[in-house]
C-alpha cells in the first residue's frame, strides 16, 4: 500500500479561534501500482484538505497516516527525527490555485526546481523542462516568462509541469482541467492517463466534470461534508439515486446514449465511456 | 439597438512588440447575454480589464453607456460594469468574507441599512450565508469563487463581467449561478461571460471567439457552435450532440430521426 489513511480527521483552525472540522474519520488506501482515481464531491466537502494529507503537506489532528513507510500524525511536526522529504519526492501534488505553487522569476527555474531539489544536475533539470513545457501544451518560449505574467490557463499547465518534471510515484492534480481551454483539457487528461497506463504511477484527479470521471477513472472517491461516501466502480456510481443524493451531473455521453436507447430502436452492448466509443456504437449499430 | 458598450480600434500589449489585444472592435447592446471563448492565452482576461479600466488601452477607445472611458470617468464606469475575476484571490481584500461582499458597496455610499440587507441578499443567493465570519483565504477554492460573485452582484450594476467565474463550484452551485445570470439578464442586466464551457455558450445571444487577441468572429451562438473550422482553430469543441451528428452525416448513415433529435439537443446546451 503506497498511501495508508487509518481513521483520519482533519480540524483546522480559523482566525476566529474557531475549529472547523473539515474531514473526518477517513479509512482509504491508495495503491502505488497504476491506480487512476478520481475524486468528487461538492464545494467545501474536504477534497483538497484530503489530498494535502497524502503528501504530508497537511497532518491529521486525529488518526494517523502511512505514506510509503512513514508514519505522520500529529506529533509529526515536532518530531526532528522524521524526514518528509522522501514523500515529497514521492507523492507529486499540483495545487488547485496554480499561484500558489508559482514562485520562482521564470517558468524554467519553476519547472527546474523540484528535479533539483531531489538530486539532479543543473543540465538535466534544464533539459527536462524543455521536454516538459512541451508536454503541457506551452512552447519553449515560455520557459524564460515569469510565471506571474502569464493567463489563467498558461499558470495552471506551468503549475502542472513543474510536479511532473518530479515523475512522482503518486502523482495528484487538484482540480486540474479548471480554466484550460477545452482542447488543452482533452490532451492533458491523455497526458495523465498516458503516464499512469506507461509509467504505472498511480494518479489522481480532483475534478467536477463528470465526463473526466466516466472517461478515465478506474475508482472514484466520492466526499460529502468532510466525509467518504463512496470509493468504487465509477460505472455504478450514476444511478439516480446517487445523483440526487450527491448532487452530481449525469456524464455527458452516459446522458445521451440513455436517451438514444430509450427514444429509438438501437441498443448498446457495452456502455460507451467517450465520444469516440459513441460514435463507434451507433455506426455499428446503425450499419 | 442601444448600445453599452462600444469598443474602437482597441489594443494592447504587456510588452512592447506582443499585442495581446489587437484591433477590436466591438459593440455589446443594452440587455445582451454575450459569451466570450477564446483559446487559453487569447487575451480574453486582458480585453475584460480594459473595459473596466484597469489596464490602459495603448489605442483605441471604449465607451460604455455613453461614457467615454478616461481616468476622469473611470470611477463612474466601475458603478456600471462589475467583473468577477478569473481568480479570486486578486478580489479579496477585506478581514471576513462580510467585509469582502461590502468592499464593493462601501464605495456607493448607499444606508447603512439597505447594505445589510444587500450583503445577506446576495450571501444567500451564492450559499455562503453560514461562513460571512470566515477569513477568505481560509475558504474552499469553490467558496472563495462564491464569495467573489456576491461582492459583484451586491453593486447590483449594470452590466456584469463574468471570467470563468463558476470554474470551480461543483455541478449543482454551477447551475445555480447560471440561472441567477439568466434571471438578471431577464430584468435587463448586460452580461458578458467568459468560460471554456461550451455548454454555458448555448444560451448567448451573441459569441465572440478570440484569437491570439483578435476577434475571429463575432455572430449567433448558433452560427459559431455549428462551425467545426472556427472551433478548431480556437482550441474549443463541438458540443457532444452535434459532434455525433457531424460524424454520422461524415458516414453518410441515414437515420433522419436520429439526427433531427441530436441537431435539436445540441441547441439544449
Ligand atoms: N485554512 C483553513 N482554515 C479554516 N477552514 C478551512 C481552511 N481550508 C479549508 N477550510 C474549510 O474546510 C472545508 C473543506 O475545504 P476544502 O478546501 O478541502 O474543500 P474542497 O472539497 O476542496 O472544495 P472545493 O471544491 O470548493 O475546492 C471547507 O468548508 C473550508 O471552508
Ligand atoms: N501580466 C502580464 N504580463 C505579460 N503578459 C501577460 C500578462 N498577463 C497575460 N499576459 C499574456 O497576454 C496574453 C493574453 O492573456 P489573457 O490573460 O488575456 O488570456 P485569456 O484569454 O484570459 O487566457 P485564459 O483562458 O488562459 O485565461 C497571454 O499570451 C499571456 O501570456
Ligand atoms: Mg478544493
Ligand atoms: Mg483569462
Amino acid at each position: 500500500m503506497a498511501i495508508e489513511f487509518e481513521r483520519v480527521s482533519h480540524q483546522y483552525v480559523g482566525v476566529d479561534q474557531k475549529g472547523y472540522l473539515a474531514i473526518e474519520d477517513i479509512r482509504l488506501n491508495i495503491r502505488g501500482d497504476g491506480e487512476l482515481i478520481a475524486l468528487i464531491g461538492e464545494t467545501g466537502s474536504g477534497k483538497s484538505t484530503l489530498v494535502q494529507h497524502m503528501n504530508a503537506l497537511l497532518q491529521p489532528t486525529q488518526g494517523r497516516m502511512n505514506i510509503f513507510g512513514i508514519k505522520v500524525d500529529n506529533l509529526t511536526k515536532k518530531r526532528k527525527d522524521v524526514k518528509l522529504t522522501p514523500i515529497r519526492k514521492q507523492v507529486g501534488l499540483v495545487f488547485q490555485f496554480p499561484e500558489y505553487q508559482l514562485f520562482e522569476e521564470t517558468v524554467e527555474k519553476d519547472i527546474m526546481f523540484g528535479p533539483k531539489n531531489f538530486g539532479a544536475s543543473e543540465a538535466d533539470a534544464r533539459e527536462k523542462a524543455r521536454e516538459i513545457i512541451n508536454v503541457v501544451g506551452l512552447d519553449e518560449s515560455y520557459l524564460s516568462r515569469s510565471p506571474f505574467n502569464l493567463s489563467g490557463g498558461e499558470k495552471k499547465r506551468a503549475s502542472i509541469a513543474g510536479i511532473l518534471a518530479m515523475e512522482p510515484d503518486v502523482l495528484i492534480l487538484d482540480e486540474p482541467t479548471s480554466g484550460l481551454d477545452p482542447l488543452g483539457r482533452n490532451a492533458l487528461l491523455e497526458v495523465f492517463n498516458t503516464i499512469h497506463e506507461t509509467l504505472n504511477t498511480t494518479v489522481i484527479i480532483i475534478t467536477h466534470d463528470m465526463n473526466t470521471v466516466y472517461e478515465y477513472a478506474k475508482r472514484v472517491l466520492v466526499m460529502r461534508e468532510g466525509t467518504l461516501v463512496y470509493d468504487g466502480d465509477p460505472l455504478k456510481l450514476f444511478s439516480k439515486k446517487n445523483i440526487d443524493r450527491w448532487n452530481l451531473d449525469k456524464p455527458e455521453v452516459l446522458a445521451l446514449a440513455q436517451d438514444i436507447e430509450n427514444k429509438f430502436d438501437i441498443h448498446f452492448d457495452t456502455p460507451p465511456r467517450n465520444k469516440t466509443m459513441l460514435k463507434d456504437a451507433l455506426k455499428e449499430a446503425l450499419k | 439597438m442601444n448600445p453599452m458598450i462600444e469598443i474602437k480600434n482597441l489594443s494592447f500589449a504587456y510588452t512592447k512588440d506582443n499585442m495581446v489585444v489587437d484591433n477590436v472592435n466591438l459593440t455589446i447592446n443594452k440587455g445582451e447575454w454575450v459569451t466570450i471563448l477564446g483559446h487559453n492565452g487569447s487575451g480574453k482576461s486582458t480585453l475584460s480589464k480594459l473595459m473596466i479600466g484597469l489596464l490602459r488601452a495603448k489605442t483605441g477607445t471604449i465607451k460604455i453607456d455613453g461614457l467615454t472611458l478616461s481616468e476622469e470617468t473611470v470611477y463612474d464606469i466601475r458603478k456600471k460594469v462589475g467583473i468577477v475575476f478569473q481568480n479570486p484571490d486578486n478580489q479579496f481584500v477585506g478581514v471576513t468574507v462580510r467585509d469582502d461582499i461590502a468592499f464593493g458597496l462601501e464605495n456607493l455610499q448607499i444606508p447603512r441599512e439597505t447594505m445589510i440587507e444587500k450583503i445577506d441578499k446576495y450571501a444567500k443567493k451564492v450559499n455562503m450565508q453560514e461562513f460571512m465570519n470566515k477569513e477568505p483565504q481560509q475558504l474552499s477554492g469553490g467558496q472563495k469563487q462564491r464569495v467573489a460573485i456576491a461582492g459583484i452582484l451586491a453593486m447590483e450594476t449594470d452590466v456584469i463581467i463574468f471570467d470563468e467565474a463558476t470554474a470551480m463550484l461543483d455541478p449543482k452551485g454551477r447551475k445555480n449561478i447560471y440561472e441567477y445570470m439568466k434571471e438578471l439578464n431577464r430584468e435587463g442586466v448586460t452580461i458578458i461571460t467568459i468560460t471554456h464551457d461550451m455548454k454555458e455558450a448555448v444560451d448567448a445571444d451573441r459569441i465572440i471567439v478570440l484569437k491570439d487577441g483578435r476577434i475571429l468572429r463575432n455572430d449567433t451562438a448558433q452560427n459559431i457552435l455549428k462551425d467545426q473550422e472556427t472551433l478548431e482553430q480556437s482550441n474549443l469543441e463541438l458540443l457532444l450532440p452535434l459532434d455525433v451528428l457531424y460524424s454520422l452525416e461524415k458516414e453518410n448513415v441515414n437515420h433522419d430521426a436520429l439526427k433531427e433529435y441530436l441537431w435539436q439537443s445540441s441547441l439544449k446546451g
